[in-house]
């Protein structure tokens, strides 16, 4: 009996009553950790870490950089994307608006069209192109959540993406997400809170999106006519572009099909064009999305004085990097949450501000609210963010102690919330993969699968990110989608995926042997009696063993148990 | 289990306890019957038609009397030859021209110079706030529509209640009510290579979602078992289009026809929607040819189209067109036209007393501008919806459809 975990955990809390359950067996821990911590479990994995010890497994996890995953690690260099600079990013989204600006001004329309139809086969086709890259980077995401060793961390990534949210079809966060995504994020994703928050608000990618980027002093614009006149034209910045004009496929889902935002003169002086004023929608999502939350006790009053706070953190588009602009800057005292910020300060005050708000009582609350409800149950219990909070307060917001007493709460282990969660599409599609042993190929199919069944990668619009609720997820259509990605993917006919079910499940005539090979390979063991007699009932009229199998391999995945997590 | 209508009404309902119906069926029977017979049937339908990437209001509603249009648009000005006049002031684009036998049975109203509250040119923010209902607060996690749906009437016996045509539920959708996103209702349901094949598995799946499913994927499984049956039994992609109407092969026209028949199939559509795209004309606009007049052409066909095949139920049915924003009144250096602020919105059908442009009209000189550039806001688009919602869907709770908003102003569209 190697999980005691569960039991010592409830021995440690003292006030907090569970409803009295039997002690989960090694496998049941097992199972569970794998589809918390791991985008579900990959054939014989569950018996091998219950074997080894779960506790074992998720401490590896958890100290992820010693997990060493040479496979892994061949697979993304074939990846162009994860090695491509954000400049260059940029060079290629400025070379394809040239050129479509080229080409919308050819006055014969024949001639016009077939130049942008080339572009287009450019676009899609070329290796190197923004699109291309930019389908990249979606596949790459499958191929790290599928076969990645370090699956808590794949989690965790995920996890922080839709936390600080980006919308990678925004104009500019096209050539900049890339680089948010696999630097910004999953360079902090178990790092310190303040050190991730301070990374994604210095971000282009986050800079544009929440159009920061754009926000300067009242006033400022004048004194830099001003200083532009003192200084006989020369610009003291680079343009900071608006550049939010564009907006080339506003349904989710679908990638620009030219892969291109064009881009007139009157929007090219209009980008010339210095920003107007102060822009307050960083600063109220910094507070009510990534910190404090809605109802972290801040003002309005709040909102407009951490947006001066943060006036001159802006995009140079030159080097597509982040920097601080002086002229710009708010040097106005300013107050927050009942702080006093002087003035003159430039960059310091933002980052006196950024670590204020980091170490926050209602910022540890609500970001451990949110981890507690992507691990432990949609509505977190209060005993399991009261443990992360408190690890929160004993590490200074290390986020891996703060996963690691979420993980030893004994709320994570209550029988009341194991497999209490529906997976989100991303988590049905990469786990369904794990669980037949199969891997996405390198096209953008099986992302473009994910995004039909809702959740089109990068693409949430809105600045809350996708949700983690079942209510997000289920819906009518919805389940029919997974239904049919089940049946199609077990038998083998699913565009961008590999599979291979005699890896998995050997071919039998027996139907009973059958299921039961097909609930231990897929579901773990957690198959219900009246699914395993449904299957059997169906599985009467298919003579040929090799359809058999299909069949119950689609059922499984498909049906109610799979969903859950 | 299939049963058609008419076998449950020869049996009474009670066989249906025998035959096995599961309770759910049962209410959706029961519906079925209660609203059957077609004449006289109360009914109603709201189609919400979003034109994804600002529409050029100016064009297709053209403020023929303002002079500054033509002033303001030497390449892109529509011929005024060609122009359907529609009250002296104002005229629709030539290619709108099979929307004016609707206008003259004052079944077309249009508002002009409508739009958001917010000042944003960012077709991103500015089609959440249309979407969410709540201009400059994105934090609203639910859309108008999805609100409305959320008072308990008698629609909610039904999976089609809600039907959006796409591969995602859009924002407008969003929320806790239950709404359905079908691609395309031929394709909806199981897909296999043979018609046993997707028996076969819609009875498997059924049998193991009844058999243990739980909690929210319980329910809506059972609404889509429910929604295939009901699909099944009244098999509404098999109507042709009534009255000689001849829908286009475009996907906007297609999915007007799948409404059209979920319509005349009787199956409960309180709120549907469907979007088309290509607005964002910053280049080469056109004026009577070209990339504009191309969108509207598709657009006019699908909606008369859509209009004469649903004929005389056009009264249960009522279309609005919206998008999230106009465009700048002088054209560009590219002629075409960049992002802007007031654009117009179309309403037909239903009891809307058409014939009229809704309205004050704030004029197109530089002065009367927003900002020197667009065509100024006098109409909050929420007061639009609130007046098509409470006007032809029925008693509506406003403020919690548009929280915030707590004075709708009359636009007087039905009455």
């Amino acid at each position: 009996m190697k999980c005691i975990i569960p039991v010592l955990g409830l021995g440690l809390r003292l006030a907090a009553p569970l409803p009295a359950q039997a002690p989960m067996t090694a496998i049941d821990s097992a199972r569970h950790v794998l589809s918390r911590l791991a985008y579900g479990a990959t054939p014989g994995e569950i018996e091998a870490i219950a074997h080894d010890g779960v506790m074992k497994w998720v401490d590896r996890q958890l100290g992820f950089s010693d997990v060493h995953d040479p496979a892994l690690a061949d697979l993304e260099r074939g990846f162009d994307v994860l090695h491509v600079s954000r400049l260059e990013m940029q060079d290629l989204q400025q070379k394809n608006q040239a050129k479509v600006q080229q080409a919308q001004a050819i006055g014969d329309s024949a001639a016009r069209q077939r130049l942008l139809d080339e572009i287009r086969t450019e676009q899609q086709g070329g290796r190197r192109s923004l699109q291309a890259l930019i389908a990249q980077l979606q596949t790459v995401t499958l191929v790290r959540a599928v076969q990645s060793d370090r699956q808590l961390d794949e989690i965790l990534v995920d996890f922080w993406t839709n936390h600080f949210n980006v919308f990678i079809n925004k104009g500019q966060d096209r050539p900049y997400f890339a680089d948010y995504l696999d630097r910004t994020i999953r360079g902090h994703s178990l790092g310190r809170f303040e050190d991730l928050l301070v990374a994604t608000a210095k971000s282009p990618a986050m800079l544009f999106y929440l159009d920061n980027a754009e926000s300067v002093a009242d006033g400022s614009d004048q004194r830099l006519a001003a200083m532009q006149r003192g200084h006989g034209g020369v610009r003291p910045f680079p343009a900071i572009g608006r550049g939010r004009g564009i907006f080339p496929n506003p349904r989710p889902g679908v990638f620009p099909q030219n892969g291109a935002d064009p881009m007139t003169p009157t929007q090219l002086a209009a980008k010339q064009r210095a920003p107007r004023g102060l822009n307050e929608n960083y600063a109220r999502e910094l507070m009510e999305l990534h910190t404090l939350g809605v109802d972290g006790g801040y003002s309005q009053q709040d909102v407009i004085a951490v947006a001066r706070i943060l006036t001159g953190w802006g995009i140079d588009r030159k080097d597509a990097a982040y920097t601080f602009r002086d002229a710009v800057h708010d040097n106005q005292s300013k107050m927050v949450l009942g702080q006093q910020f002087s003035g003159g300060h430039g960059e310091d005050e933002g980052m006196r501000l950024l670590k204020m708000l980091a170490n926050e009582p209602a910022t540890m609350h609500h970001v451990s609210a949110q981890l507690c409800a992507r691990f432990v149950n949609d509505v977190p219990p209060d005993g399991c963010i009261d443990d992360a909070v408190h690890a929160w307060q004993k590490s200074g917001g290390d986020i891996r102690e703060v996963v690691r007493a979420i993980l030893h709460s004994p709320d994570f282990w209550a029988s009341v919330n194991v497999q209490s969660k529906v997976k989100t599409p991303l988590e049905f599609v990469v786990s369904a993969l794990r669980a037949v042993n199969g891997t996405p190929d390198s096209t953008p199919r099986l992302a473009q699968r994910v995004g039909q069944l809702g959740e089109p990668l990068f693409q949430h619009a809105t600045p809350d990110g996708y949700g983690e609720r079942q209510q997000d997820w289920v819906n009518s259509g919805a389940l029919l989608a997974r239904m049919n990605f089940a049946v199609q993917l077990a038998g083998g006919k699913m565009p961008g995926a590999v599979v291979d079910l005699d890896r998995v499940v050997a071919v039998t005539d027996d139907h009973a042997a059958l299921i039961a090979a097909v609930d231990k390979a897929v579901l773990g063991g957690a198959m219900t009696q009246r699914t395993r007699e449904t299957i059997l009932k169906e599985l009467a009229d298919v003579p040929d063993p090799r359809m058999a199998r299909a069949l119950a391999v689609g059922l499984a995945i498909g049906g109610p148990e799979f969903q859950r997590q | 289990m299939a049963i058609s209508r008419r076998a449950f009404m020869k049996a009474g309902g009670l066989a249906l306890v025998s035959l096995g119906a599961d309770p759910i069926f049962l209410d959706r029977a029961a519906y079925a019957l209660k609203t059957a017979g077609g004449t006289g049937s109360a009914r109603k339908t709201l189609v919400c038609l979003f034109q994804r990437g600002a529409v050029d209001g100016l064009s297709m509603i053209v403020p023929a009397g303002d002079p500054w249009y033509w002033q303001e648009r030497s390449r892109i000005a529509l011929p005024k030859e060609q122009l359907v006049s529609l009250d002296g002031m104002f005229a629709l684009h030539p290619r709108l021209a099979p929307l004016k036998p609707l206008w003259d049975q004052h079944s077309l109203a249009i508002v002009h110079a409508v739009g958001s509250p917010s000042t944003t040119r960012s077709h991103f923010d500015a089609q959440d706030y249309m979407e969410s209902g709540t201009p400059d607060v994105k934090s609203t996690p639910d859309g108008w529509a999805n609100r409305y749906c959320n008072h308990p009437e008698e629609h909610a016996s039904t999976p089609f209640r809600a039907v959006a045509f796409g591969p995602q539920l859009p924002r407008t959708m969003a929320g806790s009510a239950p709404s359905l996103a079908i691609d395309d209702l031929r394709t909806f349901g199981m897909r296999a290579a043979q018609a046993s094949g997707e028996v076969k598995l819609t009875r498997a799946f059924e049998e193991l979602y009844q058999g243990a499913a739980t909690g929210l994927v319980a329910s809506s499984s059972a609404e889509s078992f429910e929604a295939i049956k009901m699909l099944k039994t009244a098999n509404p992609t098999a109507m042709p289009p009534a009255n000689g109407a001849v829908y286009g092969k475009s996907k906007l026209a297609n999915s007007l026809q799948q409404i059209a028949q979920l319509i005349k199939a009787d199956l409960g559509v309180e709120i549907a929607f469907v979007d088309v795209g290509g607005w964002d004309t910053h280049v080469n606009q056109g004026a009577d040819q070209g990339q504009l007049a191309g969108r509207l052409d598709e657009l006019a066909g699908a909606l008369a189209a859509f209009t004469t095949d649903l004929g005389e139920q056009m009264r249960d049915v009522v279309v609005i067109t919206m998008s999230e924003f106009g465009r700048t009144v002088k054209e560009n250096g590219t002629s075409g036209t960049d992002h802007g602020h007031g654009t117009a919105m179309m309403i037909m059908g239903g009891n809307v007393q058409g014939g009229k442009v809704y309205g004050r009209w704030p004029g197109l000189s530089p002065e009367q501008r927003y900002e020197g550039r667009d065509l100024a806001v006098t109409t909050d688009f929420r007061s639009v919806f609130s007046e098509v919602l409470q006007g032809h869907l029925g008693p509506a709770n406003i403020s919690q459809v548009f929280p915030g908003f707590d004075h709708p102003a009359k636009v007087g569209m039905f009455g």
